[in-house]
């Protein structure tokens, strides 16, 4: 058994003994699980409503019947996401942060260097590790979902469902897997741990809060409450026209969403789980033509993360730590 | 000098000292700041779309936004006072309690004639005058931009309701302050520390609203505040979280006291449930035991 192995197994053994640990991860599934729940009830208060506008419509006499609410499964899982985006990225910052921070405090960052152990072992080791982690974790995650989706919301799924609920599992675990990285890279190279900590929080604030934030705040559609167009009672199809006159401002709005990992996950995710109306029931292979290109930044920025943990957790850096 | 004044001028010393805070204040500052220019230029675009749909003779709707206050331009604001804010108030206030417990000087502070609850109120007072000034600096800027933006220098009226935002904000950032002072106070282990007030203002922010509006969490970096659904549990669960959402109660406040129309109602009852809280956390930081304060960590 190589070495990088052997600390992965040893991360494994930690995490499942640390008590923080497991109550984040009950704390994600919880929250998980209330969006599901939250959603489906919120389906269920628009179909009441519905049912009771044509009831009345009914008594009224009127043979007109507007069409009823739809309900999209996947479209239950979007609090889900969102909650991945911005929870999961803190609690995978965190567990990255503690895997270098726990070696100093316990006193055994001494003890793992003095072994025999490659230049790469113990960072590449503690990546692995972590990436199992999140690997089991977003497995169970989405068993609860799936299964919340189908008694909580009452909704059954087909086959072509899971496949797609698997790609978005996938996503989030590269996703995942990206900020533990960066958050092991960052403390590795703070002189202090708990500024390691708090750099990666900056940098989380400013990628998963901030940047996509403003992006929301540009789109000149969020200005009024529901909607710029739909209060000047403009059609989808003049809507696109007026925009293209805009396209700079447009385009500079959309640098700053995309210049956030946190956006390609989310695009990504919404995509193949369809909540985006645009790629709703459209074939897995369609919404891939059309979102290759945030997949390949997605896996190149978690490459580059993975690559920047590996390459400055080096014994100098971990030596000159102070608590 | 006595105990109070000592610690609340140590207070301010070690945030001056401590360069971890003064990224997340020269963020904080910056994205205050920042806000106000976004603001002008999306609503700069947005008068433009408009202008460009009426010569097209797309609708006759009136403008959305004839007769928008100028301090339409700071409502995002808001938005990262509770973002950015929140977390620099939770980092502060932990790092102050725990500073003491870590290096082991609340022994030797203790082991004087000092009162306990003198000493905490001390470092509050400390962190309330640093906050106190990131807010005051911020504000100013931002009411500079907004005079340079609307060409003329804000009315009295106007300066007052950006003072009335800048107090509302203090009370919601020395809320979390004190959070982290407790947790600073609580926690075993340092990363603990940091962690847990992380979990509870997301969960304040994100989770509460979510469960009594079925607004989703992204929604919710909205500077308005969401708007409930209706009918059956929403109706009943929104009025349990409304007053435990304070996230979204310093929203509607501050909405409300910076002319946001898209808020209506009285600001009152929200700025009491916040003052509430921060009473609340007040009293339970002071009364922490005095062998508590000198725990050391486990780790």
């Amino acid at each position: 058994m190589n070495s990088t192995w052997t600390i992965a197994q040893k991360e494994l053994l930690d995490l499942r003994r640390d008590r923080l640990f497991g109550i984040l991860i009950i704390f994600l599934a919880v929250a998980t699980l209330i969006s599901v729940g939250v959603a489906a009830a919120s389906f269920r208060t628009e179909l009441d409503a519905y049912n009771l506008y044509v009831q009345q419509l009914s008594a009224s006499g009127s043979a007109t019947v507007p069409a009823a609410p739809l309900l999209f499964p996947l479209q239950l899982l979007r609090g889900g996401v969102e909650y991945l985006e911005i929870l999961g990225a803190l609690f995978a910052i965190v567990l990255g942060y503690g895997t270098v921070a726990k070696e100093k405090y316990r006193g055994t960052l001494q003890l793992l260097l003095s072994r025999p152990v490659g230049r790469f072992a113990i960072p590449a080791g503690k990546v692995l590790g972590l990436a199992v982690v999140w690997l089991v974790v977003v497995a169970l995650l989405t068993v609860m979902t799936t299964a919340a989706i189908l008694v909580i919301g009452n909704a059954p799924l087909q086959g072509i469902d899971i496949a797609r609920i698997l790609i978005a599992a996938l996503i989030a675990w590269v996703y995942l897997v990206f900020w533990s990285s960066l958050a092991i890279g960052v403390t590795a190279l703070s002189h202090r741990l708990s500024t390691g900590l708090i750099v990666s929080i900056v940098v989380w604030l400013a990628f998963v809060l901030i940047i996509p934030q403003i992006g929301d705040t540009m789109d000149p559609d969020n200005q009024v409450p529901g909607g710029l167009f739909a209060t000047l009672n403009i059609l989808k199809a003049d809507e696109l026209k007026v925009l293209a006159n805009f396209a700079g401002f447009d385009g500079i709005r959309n640098g700053i969403e995309v210049s956030s990992v946190t956006k390609h996950f989310e695009r990504l995710s919404f995509a193949f789980l369809g909540v985006k109306d645009k790629y709703n029931q459209l074939p897995i292979g369609l919404v891939w033509l059309d979102m290759w290109g945030y997949a390949i930044t997605l896996a190149a920025a978690t490459l580059a993360s993975v690559t920047f943990a590996v390459g400055v957790t080096s014994r100098r850096n971990l030596q000159r730590k102070i608590s | 000098m006595n105990t109070f004044l000592v610690s609340a001028r140590h207070e301010m010393l070690n945030t001056r000292r401590a360069r971890t805070a003064h990224l997340l204040l020269i963020v904080f500052i910056g994205m205050v700041i920042a806000s106000s220019v976004i603001g002008w230029v999306t609503n700069q675009t947005v008068t433009g779309i408009y202008e460009k749909v009426v010569a097209d003779g797309l609708t006759m709707a009136p403008n959305p936004f004839t007769g928008v206050t100028p301090l339409y331009y700071t409502r995002n604001a808001v938005i990262y006072v509770l973002l950015i804010g929140s977390l620099m108030a939770i980092v502060l206030g932990v790092q102050s309690t725990l500073r003491d417990r870590k290096m082991s000087t609340a022994d030797l502070i203790l082991s004087r004639p000092v009162n306990s609850s003198a000493r905490l109120i001390g470092q509050l007072a400390g962190l309330g005058a640093v906050l106190a000034a990131v807010i005051s600096i911020s504000l100013s800027v931002s009411w500079v931009i907004v005079s340079i933006i609307n060409r003329a220098p804000l009315g009295w009226a106007d300066t007052g309701r950006i003072i009335a935002f800048g107090l509302l904000s203090w009370v919601l950032l020395m809320t979390f302050a004190l959070l982290g002072m407790l947790s600073g106070l609580r926690s075993k282990r340092e990363t603990t520390a940091l962690l847990v007030p992380f979990v509870i203002w997301s969960a304040v922010a994100f989770v509460l609203p979510q469960i009594g509006t079925a607004a989703r969490p992204v929604s919710l970096l909205n500077p308005v505040p969401a708007v409930s659904s209706t009918g059956g549990y929403f109706d009943v669960v929104s009025a349990i979280t409304g007053p435990l959402s304070v996230t979204e109660q310093f929203k509607r406040a501050s909405s409300i006291i910076l002319q946001d129309s898209a808020v209506t109602g009285s600001a009152t009852p929200s700025i009491l449930i916040l003052l509430a809280y921060l009473a609340v956390m007040t009293v339970i930081v002071v009364a922490t035991p005095r062998n508590r304060m000198r725990s050391g960590l486990h780790e």
